[in-house]
C-alpha cells in the first residue's frame, strides 16, 4: 500500500458518480439466487462490451496490480464498488466470468512471469480473454494432484495429451489454464506444471456435457498432442502445486455464494412461493422460510468475517476460506430443499412458464453444484480439520512415492500398509 | 468474538476475565452451596465496579458504555462469561435496566435503575409462564385500578437467577393489553420458589404473585408501543444469551479439539479419523456461523437500527440449535470419560441446552422473525 492510495469512502463517492453516469439500472432487483439457464455467446458478447466500458472507466480489476492494468487498490475498494453497483447492470459472463476474474486471474498475477501477466491480465480485464479451468479429469477430481494428462518437453515446445472433464463454460472460453504432469518419477505433488492453452488450438476438442438441470454448461476435452511453447508455462515447471494452492484459495472464496449486501428481506423467493401455494400462514412453511433467511444472513456475515480475517492480516491463514466454501456447500442444498418443502406438489409439477413454481425444482438441482465443484464438502472438511483445527492427517499411501509406482500399487490395492 | 473487540473493549475484557477466574472458577459450578447470598452480593458488587450493569443505560441516567455500542460491549462480556460458565443475573439485570431506562417513571429511574447500575441490587425478567404457549404475557394476569395501580396474580416459571432483594420485571396480560410492572422479589404477596434445574451454573425459580399491588409509577410506560418495548427487551435478552452461549460453545469446542489430539486409539490420535475430523469441522463451521450472527445482532441492535430485533431473533435461533448440536457432538468425541461427573463436558452440555431454550427457543424465534417481517 502506498501513502497516496485513495481512501475507500472517497473512492466509493467517485465510483457512485461514475456508475450513475455510465451504467443502466437493473429493471428489477434479481430475486435471490441462481437460475440455471446456460450462458450464450450473445450474452458473452454483451458482457465483453460492458467489461470494456468498465475497463476504460478505470473500474475493471480494481484490486489487481496497476502494472497489469488493474486499479492497484485493495479488496475493500473492490467491495465498495460492488456494493455501489449492486442495483446496476454489470458484465455477466456467468461461471466463466467468476473463474476468469477470480482464481485464474489471481493465480496468473501471483505466479506467472511478468511478461505473461502483462500480456494476459490486461486482456482479461478488458473482456478480450475469457478463460476456463482444465483441472479435473475422468480419473482425478478430489485428488487433483493425481491427474494424468501428460506434458512432454520437446526443445522449447511442450506437447500435451490427455483428457479433462467438468470444465465449466469451456465452450465459451478463449483460453484454458491446464494442469499437466511433467515428471512421473517423483511424488505426485512434485511433478505438476500449469500451462495456458488456447481452446481453439490444434488438437483440442471441446464437447459440452448435459447436466442434471438440462443445461450444458460444463464440458469435456480431449487433448491430442496439443503444442504450446515455454512462454505458455504459468509458474515454474514441476512446481505447479503451489499455484494450485493459490488457485483453490481464490476459488473457495469466490463469487456466487454470499450476496454483496446484507440480506434483510425475509427470503423473498420463498415468501412468494408460500403465498402462491396458500401456505404463508402455515407454521411449517413459516419455519422453513425463517430457517432459509437465517442461513442466508449467517452465511453473509460469515463471509464478511472471513474476508476481513484474510484482508486484515499480513500473514493470512488461507485455510479459513474453506469455511465460506463449506457453508455454501451445506446451506445451498438445504435452502433448496426447504423450497421444495414449502412448494409441496406445486414444486413437483407446475404450469409451463410459471417462474415462481418452477424455481424450487431448478434450485434443487442447481444447488448441488457448490457442494462438489471447486472441492467437495468432504474435501473442505478435511481442509478445515487438518489446516485450521490442526488435526493429524489420515495415513497417506501416495504422497512419498513416485507417481508411476502409486498407479501400479493402486491396481493391486489390498488395504495393507507398510 | 474477542477479535471483534477494540482496544478499550479488550482492556475491559481482560480485567473482567481476571475477576471471573478468581471470583467463580469453573470448579465452583459443581458446588452450588458455595454460591450463597453473600457470594452473590460480593460478585455483583465487583462486577458493577467493572461497569457490567451500566452499558445499556445512557450517561444522562448514570450509565455509559466504552465503545458507544452498549449492546456490543455487553455481548463481548457475555461471551467471556459463557466460556467460564459464570453465574448471576448479568442478562436479567441488563435487560431490566435497559427497559427502565427507556420506559420507567422518574421514581423507577431514581430508586431502581441507580441501584442496578451500582450493583446494589440485581434484577430478573419474569417472562415465561407455564402452559402459556410461548406468550410473553402468559401466566400472570394484571387488573388495572382507576388510579393506574396494578394488581398481579398468577405465576412465572423458570425465572433465572432471582437473588435476594432483586427487582422483578413482570410481563402480564390485562384486558387492555400487555402490562409490564417492576416489583421487588420480597414484596408482600410475591413468593420465590427455588426449582431444580438441568443447568448447574444458574439457578431458576418459580415466582408466584398472589394479589400483588404495584403502584402506578412502577408500571413501564414506553413512549412508543408496548410491543416495540417488548421486542427490544426480547432482542437484548436473546442477543446476550446467544453471546453467553457462543462463549460456552467455544470453550467446550476447545476442550474437545484438544482431547481429539491427545486421545490415542488404533495407534493414532482419534482426531485423525475422518468420522471425528468431519464432525469437528462441521461443528467449528457452526461455531463460526454462530459468532458471525451474534456479533451482527449485537452491532445492529446496539446501533438502534430497526432491524435489531430481527437480527437478534436470527442469532438466537441459529445459535440455539448450533449449541445443542455442538454439545451432542462434543459429548460423542469424549465417549466414556464424558459421562462422568468429574469431567467438565456435562457442565457445558447442561448450560448450552438451557441457553438454547432461554428467552425463546429456535422455533419461537423463527416464528417471531416472520411476524417482525410482517408475514
Ligand atoms: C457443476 C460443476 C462444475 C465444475 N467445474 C469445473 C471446472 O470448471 N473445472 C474443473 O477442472 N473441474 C470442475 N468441476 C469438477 C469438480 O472440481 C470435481 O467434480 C470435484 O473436485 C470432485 O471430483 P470427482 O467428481 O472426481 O469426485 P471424486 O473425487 O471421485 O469423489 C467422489 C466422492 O468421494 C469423496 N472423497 C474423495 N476423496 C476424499 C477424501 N480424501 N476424503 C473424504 N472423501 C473423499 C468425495 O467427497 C465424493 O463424495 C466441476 C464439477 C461440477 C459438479
Amino acid at each position: 500500500m502506498t501513502d497516496t492510495m485513495i481512501d475507500v469512502e472517497e473512492f466509493r463517492r467517485q465510483a457512485r458518480a461514475w456508475i450513475e453516469a455510465n451504467l443502466e439500472r437493473r429493471e428489477k432487483v434479481r430475486m435471490g439466487r441462481v437460475v440455471g439457464e446456460i450462458t450464450t455467446h450473445e450474452q458473452i458478447d454483451k458482457a465483453r462490451a460492458l467489461q470494456r466500458q468498465l475497463f476504460d472507466g478505470g473500474y475493471a480489476g480494481i484490486s489487481y496490480p496497476a502494472d497489469y492494468g488493474g486499479g492497484g487498490l485493495t479488496p475493500a475498494h473492490d467491495h465498495a464498488f460492488r456494493e455501489e453497483a449492486a442495483r446496476y447492470v454489470t458484465p455477466d459472463f456467468g461461471v466463466v466470468g467468476v473463474v476468469t476474474m477470480g482464481p485464474i486471474g489471481r493465480s496468473i498475477a501471483e505466479h506467472a512471469s511478468p511478461e505473461f501477466a502483462r500480456l494476459h491480465i490486461p486482456a482479461i480485464l478488458r473482456g478480450d480473454e475469457i478463460w476456463c479451468q482444465f483441472y479435473s479429469e475422468p480419473e482425478a477430481g478430489s485428488d487433483l494432484a493425481g491427474i494424468r494428462t501428460r506434458a512432454t518437453r520437446d526443445g522449447d515446445r511442450w506437447v500435451i495429451s490427455g483428457s479433462k472433464i467438468w470444465s465449466s463454460g469451456a465452450y465459451l472460453a478463449d483460453w484454458a489454464m491446464c494442469l499437466a504432469r511433467t515428471d512421473w518419477d517423483v511424488p505426485k505433488h512434485r511433478g505438476l506444471t500449469w500451462f495456458a492453452i488456447p481452446t481453439h488450438a490444434k488438437g483440442v476438442t471441446v464437447r459440452q456435457i448435459r447436466q442434471i438441470n438440462g443445461g450444458a454448461e460444463f464440458c469435456e476435452e480431449f487433448l491430442d498432442e496439443v503444442e504450446v511453447t515455454a512462454e505458455d508455462v504459468i509458474g515454474e515447471v514441476n512446481r505447479g502445486w503451489s499455484v494450485t494452492q493459490t488457485m483453490l484459495v481464490y476459488e473457495r472464496g469466490a463469487g456466487e455464494t454470499a450476496s454483496a449486501t446484507e440480506p434483510r428481506n425475509l427470503a423473498p423467493d420463498l415468501v412468494a412461493l408460500a403465498r402462491r401455494v396458500g401456505r404463508a400462514q402455515d407454521p411449517a412453511a413459516r419455519q422453513a422460510i425463517a430457517r432459509a433467511h437465517i442461513n442466508d444472513y449467517a452465511q453473509f456475515h460469515l463471509g464478511r468475517r472471513i474476508a476481513q480475517r484474510l484482508q486484515g492480516s499480513r500473514n493470512p491463514d488461507h485455510a479459513v476460506a474453506a469455511y465460506s466454501k463449506l457453508a455454501a456447500g451445506v446451506l445451498t442444498p438445504l435452502r433448496a430443499r426447504l423450497g421444495m418443502e414449502i412448494g409441496g406438489p406445486a414444486a413437483l409439477a407446475w404450469p409451463a412458464g410459471d417462474e415462481v413454481e418452477a424455481r424450487p425444482a431448478l434450485d434443487y438441482l442447481n444447488g448441488r453444484r457448490i457442494s462438489i465443484a471447486a472441492g467437495t464438502n468432504e474435501v473442505q472438511r478435511n481442509g478445515i480439520g487438518e489446516r485450521v483445527l490442526g488435526l493429524a492427517r489420515e495415513p497417506s499411501f501416495d504422497t512419498n512415492k513416485a507417481f508411476n509406482e502409486v498407479l501400479r500399487n493402486a491396481r493391486n490395492w489390498d488395504g495393507k500398509v507398510g | 468474538m474477542d477479535s471483534d473487540a477494540t482496544e478499550d473493549q479488550r482492556a475491559l475484557l481482560d480485567v473482567s476475565v481476571r475477576f471471573m477466574a478468581e471470583a467463580s472458577p469453573l470448579a465452583m459450578v459443581r458446588e452450588p452451596e458455595r454460591r450463597d447470598a453473600a457470594f452473590a452480593t460480593t460478585y455483583r458488587n465487583q462486577a458493577a465496579e467493572l461497569g457490567w450493569f451500566s452499558m445499556l443505560v445512557p450517561e444522562s441516567l448514570g450509565g455509559g458504555s466504552i465503545s458507544g455500542n452498549g449492546v456490543l460491549d455487553a455481548a463481548l462480556i457475555a461471551f467471556r462469561r459463557g466460556g467460564l460458565l459464570q453465574p448471576g443475573p448479568f442478562i436479567g439485570t441488563n435487560v431490566v435496566a435497559d427497559a427502565i431506562a427507556r420506559a420507567g417513571s422518574d421514581r423507577l429511574v431514581a430508586e431502581v435503575l441507580g441501584a442496578l447500575v451500582a450493583g446494589e441490587a440485581s434484577a430478573a425478567w419474569a417472562v415465561a409462564g407455564a402452559q402459556s404457549a410461548g406468550r410473553l404475557d402468559g401466566g400472570v394476569q394484571a387488573s388495572i385500578g382507576p388510579d393506574g395501580a396494578v394488581v398481579l396474580r398468577g405465576a412465572k416459571t423458570a425465572v433465572p437467577d432471582v437473588e435476594a432483594g432483586a427487582w422483578l420485571l413482570v410481563t402480564a396480560a390485562s384486558p387492555d393489553g400487555v402490562v409490564q410492572a417492576v416489583v421487588a422479589a420480597d414484596a408482600p404477596g410475591v413468593s420465590v420458589v427455588p426449582l431444580e434445574s438441568l443447568d448447574l451454573s444458574r439457578r431458576f425459580a418459580e415466582v408466584r404473585f398472589d394479589e400483588v399491588t404495584v403502584p402506578a409509577d412502577a408500571v413501564l410506560r414506553p413512549r412508543g408501543s408496548i410491543e416495540a418495548l417488548l421486542d427490544r427487551q426480547l432482542a437484548v435478552a436473546a442477543t446476550l444469551v446467544a453471546a453467553e452461549c457462543v462463549g460456552a460453545m467455544e470453550a467446550e469446542f476447545a476442550l474437545t479439539l484438544q482431547y481429539s489430539k491427545d486421545r490415542i486409539a488404533f495407534g493414532r490420535p482419534i482426531g485423525s479419523f475422518q468420522a471425528i475430523k468431519h464432525v469437528l469441522a462441521d461443528t467449528s463451521l457452526a461455531l463460526e456461523l454462530s459468532k458471525a450472527v451474534t456479533v451482527a445482532a449485537a452491532r445492529t441492535l446496539g446501533a438502534e437500527d430497526d432491524y435489531g430485533p430481527s437480527a437478534a431473533s436470527m442469532a438466537k435461533a441459529l445459535v440455539g440449535e448450533a449449541a445443542v448440536d455442538l454439545a451432542q457432538n462434543c459429548f460423542q468425541v469424549f465417549a466414556g470419560i464424558g459421562y462422568t461427573w468429574e469431567h467438565d463436558q456435562h457442565l457445558y452440555l447442561r448450560r448450552l441446552t438451557t441457553d438454547a431454550a432461554l428467552f425463546g427457543d429456535a422455533a419461537w424465534h423463527r416464528e417471531h422473525l416472520c411476524q417482525l417481517a410482517g408475514i
